[in-house]
């Protein structure tokens, strides 16, 4: 199990680029498409998240994620091709269903903006380390108890998939069915769940004592092991993105 | 000088009926090493708890008496406040990680990030504190990818490194082997020399019995006895509180040998030179009896 969550590990500028500029661009590029609602805008950056990927050598990996939603892309395609309200030119039939031309050009640009948010946010999780985004967030100004959320998310959820797997192995261990038909794999379900959400809140507990223990509620100043350098032109490159944002949204306001 | 003053504390975990801590009162000096003892839900953890500002402030409940650490009153103060000065270990290694770091060395520095320690200083603490509990060779691991006993030394490293005046652990060597329980234990009592006022809530009556100054028994969250510990494995009722006595009193009770203070020893020489002597006096009536 690493624990690193989705980061992979390269040398390339992308990975090297500052953690918190990173997360201003992921932000930015995948609001921009939901706020200007042309198909020209959301292709623009999905292609520009693309080769952000293949430049850092990370789209491989991106690929378990997209197909991950392949089934929610679908259901869109199925739900506005068929059944929009404003569906009146029919394109095609398929098994005497009928699907139409402006149901599915607004599937296409849905799936457009989805495909380019996951895309925009693997750019940044996949090239870059939870603790220096998180470190550096906290020494720009973020409050530290959101840092370590934001980090737990990271770190908490592959340890709870570990203790889902033991559970699940010691039930089985106890003559518990856990492979077979759905209805199998149903019912052991329940034996999993009630150990899995009580041992999960009873580790949040000690945990939370032990953070407290170690002073993590102090109100005093803070100091850092490991002291956070913003990257070169962070400063404007963070301006720029959030001047494109706040433009798109008067643009749309305009309109 | 008196580090711990706790009187006629009592504590009762809310929606529980039984008092977790009745009536309790103690006082402990800078730089003693102190057992806590008792069968399991007689009150150690709790107690572990209710010197570290857990208890009342995390756990809420009902809360009567009062702790002193070094004149600061637990009850008035903020957990956060309570951790510069007294650090306490749990016994499960796992939930102790803070899920925030990469490596052992951030992970141990987490405590004096949040002190505002400066950072010349951190290094150097962690430093020292790996170097007391042997990690220095795991500094870049992952601390979710440590074994269970590296993760407790870990953990207490995490805690060490704050430099408490006071520190407590609650089973701190349930995931050690043997071998590791020595050295943790040999660690703690050096650091008792040096000044440091330690707790440990303990089963492994052994290694209390060489290294602790004196036990505190807990017995349905009263404290039954607090004195050194060969009086209190010596005490006529200490099979009825559930006292556990380590082998070479267990053995000197079988044969009723006793010290010249009417106590049995608790370190196997103890037992040895007791035995010798036993031994030398039968030979020496042998010999009367052969003239």
């Amino acid at each position: 199990m690493n624990g690193m969550g989705l980061y992979e590990e390269r040398n390339t500028w992308v990975h090297r680029s500052d953690p918190v500029t990173k997360l201003f661009y992921g932000i930015t590029v995948s609001a921009i498409p939901y706020i200007l609602p042309y198909m020209g805008v959301a292709a623009f950056f999905l292609c520009l998240n693309i080769l952000l990927l293949v430049l850092a050598k990370v789209f491989k990996k991106i690929l378990p994620i997209l197909f991950l939603s392949f089934f929610l892309m679908l259901s869109i395609v199925i739900v506005h091709g068929i059944f929009h309200p404003d569906n009146r030119t029919p394109l095609f039939s398929a098994g005497g269903i009928h699907f139409y031309r402006e149901g599915l050009s607004l599937a296409a640009l849905l799936i457009i903006r989805l495909l380019n948010m996951i895309c925009g946010f693997g750019v940044v999780v996949l090239t870059t380390k939870p603790d220096l985004l998180v470190n550096g967030l906290v020494q720009t100004g973020l409050s530290p108890r959101i840092g370590y959320v934001i980090h737990s998310v990271f770190r908490i959820i592959p340890q709870m998939a570990a203790t889902v797997n033991k559970i699940k192995d010691a039930q089985r261990a106890r003559g518990v069915e856990t492979e077979g038909n759905l209805l199998t794999r149903a019912k052991a379900l329940f034996p999993l769940l009630v150990p899995v959400i009580m041992s999960s809140l009873i580790a949040t507990k000690e945990r939370t004592m032990a953070l407290e223990l170690r002073g993590f509620g102090s109100k005093g100043k803070r100091t850092f092991l490991k002291e956070y350098e913003e990257g070169r032109y962070s400063r404007q490159a963070r301006w720029f993105f959030l001047l494109l944002l706040f433009g798109s949204a008067v643009w749309r306001v305009l309109i | 000088m008196k580090k711990i003053v706790v009187e006629g504390l009592k504590y009762r975990y809310p929606g529980a009926e039984r008092l977790a801590l009745d009536d309790v009162s103690f006082e402990v000096n800078a730089g003693e090493l102190i057992g806590i003892i008792g069968k399991n839900g007689s009150g150690k953890s709790t107690l572990c708890y209710a010197l570290t500002g857990l208890v009342p402030h995390f756990f809420r409940g009902a809360y009567g008496g009062r702790v002193l650490l070094d004149g600061l009153e637990v009850k008035t103060s903020t957990v956060a406040e309570i951790s510069r000065k007294a650090g306490l270990v749990f016994d499960n290694p796992f939930t102790q990680i803070s899920a925030a770091k990469e490596t052992v060395f951030e992970e141990i520095a987490f405590g004096l990030e949040n002190a505002g320690v400066p950072r010349e200083e951190m290094a150097e603490r962690i430093e020292w504190s790996m170097k007391l509990l042997g990690i220095e060779g795991i500094r870049e691991k992952n601390p979710f990818e440590l074994s269970g006993g590296q993760m407790q030394r870990v953990a207490i490293a995490g805690m060490l490194v704050m430099k408490p005046d006071i520190l407590i652990l609650d089973e701190p060597t349930s995931q050690l082997d043997p071998q590791g329980t020595e050295e943790v234990f040999q660690v703690i009592r050096n650091l008792a020399k040096e000044g440091m006022t330690i707790l440990v809530a303990e089963h492994k009556v052994e290694k209390l019995a060489e290294y602790a100054d004196k036990l505190l028994l807990l017995h349905d969250g009263k404290c039954a006895a607090f004195d050194a510990p060969k009086r209190v494995f010596s005490m006529e009722n200490a099979e009825s509180y559930g006292v556990e006595l380590p082998l070479a009193a267990q053995i000197a009770k079988e044969l009723d040998l006793r010290d010249e203070a009417g106590l049995y020893p608790a370190a196997p020489d103890e037992l040895l030179a007791l035995l010798k002597g036993r031994l030398q006096g039968a030979a020496g009536t042998d010999e009367r009896f052969t003239e």
